[in-house]
C-alpha cells in the first residue's frame, strides 16, 4: 500500500517533468519508426524478389511484424545504462544513495511517465505505416490475454537487464561501452533486423537461448499473432524465468557495486 | 593561391583536434572497436537477407556491400567535420562566440565548416571505402575504370549534397536558434542510408532523394561503381551537388545578415 502511494506520487511529478519535453520525446517517437520502416522495406523487397514470400511471412506478415516489433519496443526502452555512467563519475549517485527510497524506483517512475506521454504520439504513426503496407494481424483473443502479460514481462526484463548493465560502472569508467556492445547484439539476435524464424541455421538457436528476443522479437510475434497460443505460453513462461534471473543478478551485482562505489570527495 | 591556404588551414585544424584525442587514447581505440562491430554487423544484417534471395530490387550481394561501404563513407565524412561543426556553430550563435570566428580573416563558411572534428570518424571513411572495394571486387564483371571514375564523381556530388544539407541546417540557427532538433531527424533519417532507396515505398523515396537526400547521395555512388548508372543520373546528382554548394554559400551570407553577435 506505501509503495502504491510512493509511485502515485512519482508518477505525479514525473509526468509533469516529461510534459515539458513533449515537442522533444514526440519528434523521438515519430523517428523511433524509421528502422523497422527501413528493414521491413528490405524484407519487402526480398519478398518480391523471391515471388512474395519468405517462409511463411509474405509482404502483409512482415508489415504486421515489424509495426508490433516498433511498439514493443517503444514500451520496453531502458535509457537508464546511458546515464548512470555520469552519475557514478561525478558522484551525483551519493545524495540519491542517502534517500529513505531506493533508486531505482525514480527510474521506474520516470521510465513509465516517458512512456505514457509518447505513446500518444506513437499510435497513430503506427496506424498509418500499418494502412499504407497492408500490415496483417491474425491476432486472436488468446493472442492479446497472451501478449498482456508478456508485454510487462518484456519491459520489466529490459528495465533489470538495463540496471544490471548500469551497474558495471561501478567498476568500468566507460560503461556505455558495454551497453553499445550489447545493443549490437540485440541489433541481430533481438528480432530488429529479421524475425526469429528466418535467422538462418544455427543463429535462430541462438536468439532463443540469449536474452534479447525475449524483450522484442517475442511479444511482437505474440501480438501479430504469429505464434499458436500453447507456443506462445511456453514463451511467456521463459520470459519469467529470464526476469528472475536478472532481478536475482541485480540484487547481487548492485548490492556489490555499492560497497565498490567510491563517490568523488567521500 | 588562396585553395594551398585553405588546404592548409584545414590541415591545421585536423591535426590540432587528432591531438586532442591521442590524449584519450583508450577512448579513441575503442571507438574504433565500436566501428568494427558496427560495420560488421550491418554487413551480418545484410548477408541474413541474401540468404533468401540473389538480388533485391535488382541490387546483388556484391553491389549491396558496396553500397553500405558508401553509407559508411559518407556517413564518417559526415561525422567527421560537419556534423560536430554544425553543432558547435548552433552553440556560438546561441551564445554570440561565433564573432570571433567572423573577425578571423578567412572564408567564415569554411570555418565554421572544417574547424571541429572527430579524428575516429577518420576510421570510418578507411572502413568504408575498405567496404567499396570488398563490393567491387566481388562484382560479375568488375567494374571498368569509366564506372571507378563514375563513382568519384558521384561520391563527391553526394558528400556536396549532405554537406549542404547540413550547413542549411546550421544557418537556419541564425534566425530560429535552437536547431538541434532538426539535426535530429537527420540522424534517424540517415538510417535509411543503409538499403539503396528504390526500395522504399514514395512517401520516404522521396523524401529521401529530395528534402534528406542521403538516399541519393548513398544509393548513385553504389550505382555507379556496380555500372547501372546512366548518364543522365550522373548528370542529375552532378548539377544538384553544384547547385546545393551554390545554394548554400548564398544561404550562408543571407544568414550572417541576421545574425546579432554577442553585445548586439
Amino acid at each position: 500500500m506505501k509503495l502504491l502511494r510512493i509511485y502515485r506520487a512519482l508518477l505525479t511529478a514525473q509526468l509533469q517533468a516529461t510534459a515539458q519535453y513533449r515537442a522533444q520525446a514526440f519528434l523521438y517517437v515519430l523517428f523511433s519508426v524509421i528502422r523497422p520502416i527501413v528493414f521491413l522495406a528490405a524484407w519487402v523487397a526480398v519478398a518480391n524478389a523471391r515471388g512474395g514470400s519468405v517462409g511463411s511471412f509474405d509482404v502483409a506478415d512482415f508489415a504486421g511484424y515489424f509495426i508490433a516489433l516498433t511498439l514493443v519496443s517503444h514500451l520496453c526502452m531502458s535509457w537508464f545504462a546511458w546515464e548512470f555512467e555520469q552519475d557514478v563519475a561525478q558522484g551525483n549517485l551519493s545524495p540519491r544513495l542517502l534517500r529513505p527510497l531506493h533508486p531505482i524506483h525514480y527510474a521506474a517512475a520516470a521510465n513509465i511517465s516517458y512512456k505514457i506521454v509518447t505513446s500518444i504520439g506513437l499510435l497513430p504513426i503506427l496506424l498509418l505505416v500499418a494502412v499504407s503496407f497492408h500490415a496483417r494481424f491474425q491476432t486472436t483473443l488468446e493472442h492479446l490475454l497472451l501478449f498482456i502479460p508478456s508485454m510487462i514481462l518484456a519491459a520489466v526484463l529490459s528495465f533489470l537487464f538495463d540496471w544490471v548493465q548500469a551497474s558495471t560502472a561501478f567498476w568500468i569508467t566507460r560503461s556505455s561501452q558495454v551497453s553499445f556492445v550489447l545493443g549490437r547484439v540485440s541489433f541481430i539476435f533481438g528480432g530488429q533486423i529479421a524475425p526469429l524464424a528466418l535467422l538462418p541455421g544455427v543463429l535462430g538457436t541462438i536468439a532463443y537461448a540469449l536474452p534479447f528476443g525475449y524483450m522484442l522479437a517475442v511479444p511482437a510475434d505474440i501480438l501479430r499473432g504469429g505464434v499458436d497460443p500453447a507456443r506462445g505460453l511456453l514463451l511467456v513462461g521463459a520470459q519469467a524465468l529470464w526476469v528472475l534471473l536478472f532481478y536475482a543478478a541485480l540484487q547481487r551485482v548492485w548490492r556489490a557495486g555499492v560497497r565498490e562505489y567510491s563517490a568523488v570527495g567521500a | 593561391m588562396p585553395e594551398v591556404r585553405y588546404a592548409r588551414i584545414a590541415a591545421i585544424f585536423l591535426r590540432t583536434e587528432i591531438q586532442y584525442a591521442m590524449a584519450y587514447r583508450a577512448n579513441f581505440t575503442f571507438g574504433i572497436v565500436r566501428l568494427f562491430i558496427v560495420v560488421g554487423t550491418s554487413i551480418g544484417a545484410a548477408l541474413i537477407l541474401f540468404q533468401y534471395t540473389d538480388a533485391m530490387n535488382g541490387w546483388t550481394l556484391p553491389q549491396m556491400i558496396a553500397l553500405l561501404g558508401v553509407y559508411y563513407l559518407v556517413q564518417g565524412l559526415a561525422d567527421l567535420m560537419f556534423m560536430p561543426s554544425v553543432t558547435k556553430l548552433m552553440e556560438q550563435v546561441r551564445l554570440g562566440t561565433l564573432d570571433f570566428v567572423l573577425l578571423k580573416p578567412a572564408n567564415s563558411q569554411f570555418l565554421v565548416s572544417t574547424r571541429y572534428v572527430e579524428p575516429t570518424q577518420i576510421a570510418s571513411v578507411i572502413v568504408g571505402a575498405a567496404v567499396v572495394a570488398l563490393g567491387a571486387s566481388r562484382m560479375q564483371p568488375s567494374p571498368a575504370l569509366s564506372d571507378a571514375l563514375s563513382f568519384a564523381l558521384a561520391l563527391a556530388c553526394g558528400v556536396a549534397l549532405v554537406y549542404s544539407l547540413l550547413i542549411a541546417i546550421g544557418t537556419l540557427a541564425f534566425w530560429f536558434v535552437r536547431m538541434d532538433n532538426l539535426l535530429v531527424i537527420f540522424s534517424s533519417l540517415i538510417e535509411a542510408g543503409r538499403f539503396p532507396v528504390d526500395i522504399y515505398p514514395g512517401w520516404l523515396r522521396a523524401t529521401l532523394s529530395t528534402l534528406v537526400p542521403i538516399g541519393i547521395a548513398v544509393t548513385v555512388p553504389a550505382q555507379a561503381i556496380s555500372g547501372r548508372v546512366d548518364a543522365l543520373g550522373l548528370a542529375t546528382i552532378v548539377l544538384v551537388g553544384a547547385g546545393s554548394l551554390v545554394f548554400t554559400a548564398w544561404f550562408w551570407r543571407r544568414g550572417l545578415r541576421s545574425y546579432t553577435g554577442a553585445s548586439a
